[in-house]
């Protein structure tokens, strides 16, 4: 089991700070989503992390040591795609296979594996410039994984894939936490951190503004929180019925395409709300406690949807 | 060391597969030494003056198949001896003109080659109708006109003008012994040397320029220095890049002196000044050379990092060109002049010990420990260039767009940034 621990980094470009303390941890066998919007200072932290940008101050701690990228097998799928495009496919990931301290053996073997669990193994001799831009895309993915990282950090991985191809790489990264690989990964496609995350750090402008294990920041989001719709009110309707008969109980904190989202107030509590209901005119049509989606959570966070 | 292997392995096969590479490597070799090979096939004894089939060597000025050119003559004050015209010049025969209007209409018509009016004793007129650079009839003439006058002195005056060349001419016997150095015979091989190592320096440092800056264009330099050391990836892309450039220029150079050194007596020796280089030259060549070439390497590779599109290379590498040209031509001009202060400072700096140093080896009065400190400070230099280009390497990674300007880097290096 392996933790590595990011505390307190702080990085500037010239006069301009763009990172003002990341705090985050994450676990082998797990997952970390790091979001944020363009320009957070999502790649950076993790260019900081793989020893590319080096940081003003704070300390990234591997199992409570320094964490030194060249001393461990990492798998690190950069925002900036590219491989050596007039070379073939099996030529680069060896390559890159043995500077990550494979022997050529296994790094052709590796190679090959990889290859194959990502469905382009047919290409493996052709020149990388002649692959449809979704198979660049999934070589890049291989040559990420082909020296068996116990570390893998993908920026943005699912940017360019099909829905197919999205799916392989799903199936991958379940895989690689089954085998209790340490994963980070950053993405503005919450579906896919939803499906992988245990843990997320939401970073804005340099900064970490959430940051936990998902399951308890969405069950925290929607504490107090209620849906409702009705068949004989439309939503608009039903959210001015809220507010002019049960502003004492509730208030109504959003509106989605379906149903409300409505806040308790204090000292009300979710039975004397459907007490209420139950004797008005309301014909409920869905009722219940609310949890959000990270989406939900995002834009509540960092500002309006992108 | 290992993961240096590595990438100089990788760097070194797209040079090896290349076919273009390869190609123009074989292309090159294959006409180097054909064209040294020709006089054993064609007759070249104009060219060489070493007859190719019948064997005899003969500085003839005849033509290939034997035609003599036609040369005429009109003699307006009797002393010209048409036997000592005929012993002159060898490959023409003399024909005496009616008069001066014929001599010029034979001349005009391009069925003589040349014509001579003797006017005087000691005065002729030369008629040509198109006067070539390599045109020697009228020095030739002169002398000849020299001994119409003095055999007629000598005859009027009782004189044996045998007697008296004889005493004029007396032969004189020399024996060389070069203590030191021939610079004579080492000018022509250093010039073609230092043009060698020019060459290697701007043709292959622009390469390694190029192959660093395409990391940068497609996007791999990421995926690499997060992979391993800049050192290494900077390391042995050069030496890769210098390997690779030493192995082609090393193949047509050593194809073009093996094949002159097997046909060395085909050609009459006539070549020597340029492809008989002696050993120690070669050595000494190999040394500061490559040593040189090294040092420039380092810094292309280093200048190819602060861009990030190929066609901005040449932007990056002006500054370095320029240096290059000057102490290229500092050092042709100082080839005259090898024992002077100018050769003497420029020999111990790294920019320019790769020819000067050389130089002066080859030419000059050079002491042991000049040669040995001036190869330490290159080697020197050579790592501090290399550790610094890779530094750049490093710091150019990821910044893409304009082209980063190299006091720029600098500071950006001693920012830590």
């Amino acid at each position: 089991m392996m933790k590595l621990e990011v505390k307190g980094i702080r990085k500037s470009f010239g006069d301009r700070e763009v990172l003002h303390g990341i705090d985050f941890h994450v676990e082998s066998g797990k997952a970390l989503g790091l979001l944020g919007r363009n320009g957070a200072g999502k790649t950076t932290t993790i260019r900081i992390l793989m020893d590319v940008f080096h940081a003003n101050s704070g300390e990234i701690l591997l199992d409570g040591k320094g964490f030194v990228p060249s001393k461990h097998r990492i798998g690190y799928l950069p925002e900036e795609r590219g491989l050596y495009p007039k070379r073939t496919v099996i030529d680069q990931m060896i390559y890159l296979a043995c500077l990550r301290g494979m022997n050529p053996r296994e790094a052709k073997a590796s190679a090959k594996k990889w290859l194959a669990r990502l469905e382009v193994d047919e290409y493996e001799t052709r020149k990388l410039e002649t692959l449809s831009k979704g198979n660049q895309q999934k070589v890049q993915l291989a040559a990420t994984l082909v020296s068996n990282p116990e570390i893998v950090i993908l920026d943005e991985p699912f940017s360019g894939l099909d829905p197919v191809n999205s799916q392989i790489l799903k199936d991958v990264v379940n895989e690689l936490i089954k085998d209790d690989i340490l994963v980070i990964f950053s993405s503005h496609q919450m579906s896919y951190v939803e499906e992988f995350c245990d843990d997320i750090a939401v970073i804005n402008q340099g900064q970490v503004v959430l940051v936990g294990k998902l399951k308890e920041i969405k069950r925290e989001y929607g504490r107090n929180r209620l849906m409702l719709s009705a068949e004989n009110y439309a939503l608009e309707e039903l959210a001015r019925k809220v507010e002019r008969e049960w502003a004492d109980l509730i208030s109504v904190s959003d509106r989605k395409k379906e149903f409300l989202i409505l806040e308790l107030k204090e000292g009300a509590d979710r039975r004397k709300v459907m007490a209420a209901l139950a004797r008005s005119d309301v014909d409920v049509e869905r009722f219940g406690g609310y949890e959000p989606s990270l989406n939900d959570i995002f834009v509540e966070k960092v500002g309006e949807e992108e | 060391m290992r993961r240096f292997l590595i990438v100089l392995k990788y760097e070194l096969k797209e040079y090896f597969t290349n076919k273009v590479f390869m190609g123009l490597t074989a292309v090159l070799v294959i006409l180097g030494a054909a064209a040294l090979f020709l006089p054993r096939f064609v007759d070249m004894s104009d060219f060489t003056g070493v007859q190719s089939a019948a064997g005899g060597e003969e500085s003839g000025d005849e033509g290939a198949g034997g035609e003599k050119s036609l040369l005429l003559y009109v003699d307006q004050a009797g002393v010209v001896r048409a036997e000592t015209l005929d012993g002159m010049f060898p490959g023409a025969d003399w024909q005496e003109a009616a008069d001066v209007d014929s001599l010029r209409a034979a001349v005009e018509a391009q069925e003589a080659e040349a014509g001579f009016v003797v006017t005087g004793a000691a005065e002729y007129e030369y008629y040509v109708y198109n006067k070539a650079m390599t045109d020697t009839n009228t020095a030739v003439f002169d002398q000849a006109m020299k001994l119409f006058y003095r055999m007629d002195y000598c005859r009027t005056h009782g004189l044996d003008l045998e007697e008296i060349a004889s005493m004029y001419d007396v032969p004189v016997t020399v024996t060389e012994q070069i203590l030191n150095k021939d610079s004579g015979s080492n000018y022509w091989y250093c010039y073609v040397l230092v043009i060698v190592v020019f060459m290697l320096i701007v043709y292959y440092g622009q390469m390694i320029a190029v192959s660093v800056t395409n990391e940068k264009s497609n996007r791999a330099i990421e995926v690499l220095v997060t992979s391993t050391s800049s050192n290494s990836l900077l390391f042995g892309k050069v030496i890769a890049g210098a390997i690779g450039g030493v192995f082609q220029m090393g193949l047509i150079l050593g194809a073009i002196l093996l094949s002159y050194q097997v046909n060395r007596q085909q050609w009459g020796g006539m070549l020597d000044m340029f492809l008989h280089i002696p050993g120690d030259v070669l050595l000494s060549f190999a040394f500061f050379g490559l040593g040189g070439y090294l040092f420039y390497a380092f810094l292309y590779g280093a200048m190819g990092a602060l861009v990030s599109k190929t066609e901005d290379i040449s932007k990056s590498v002006s500054g370095l060109m320029v240096v290059i040209m000057v102490v290229y031509f500092f050092s042709l001009m100082q080839l005259m002049n090898v024992d002077g202060p100018v050769i003497k400072v420029l020999s111990f700096l790294p920019i320019s010990s790769y020819s000067t140093m050389f130089a002066r080896v080859a030419m000059g009065s050079v002491e042991a420990w000049e040669i040995v400190v001036s190869f330490l400070i290159l080697a020197v230099s050579i790592i501090g260039t290399g550790m610094l280009g890779a530094k750049l390497y490093r710091m150019g990674t990821l910044r893409y767009g304009n082209p980063i300007k190299i006091g720029t880097a600098l500071k950006s290096l001693r920012g830590n940034d």
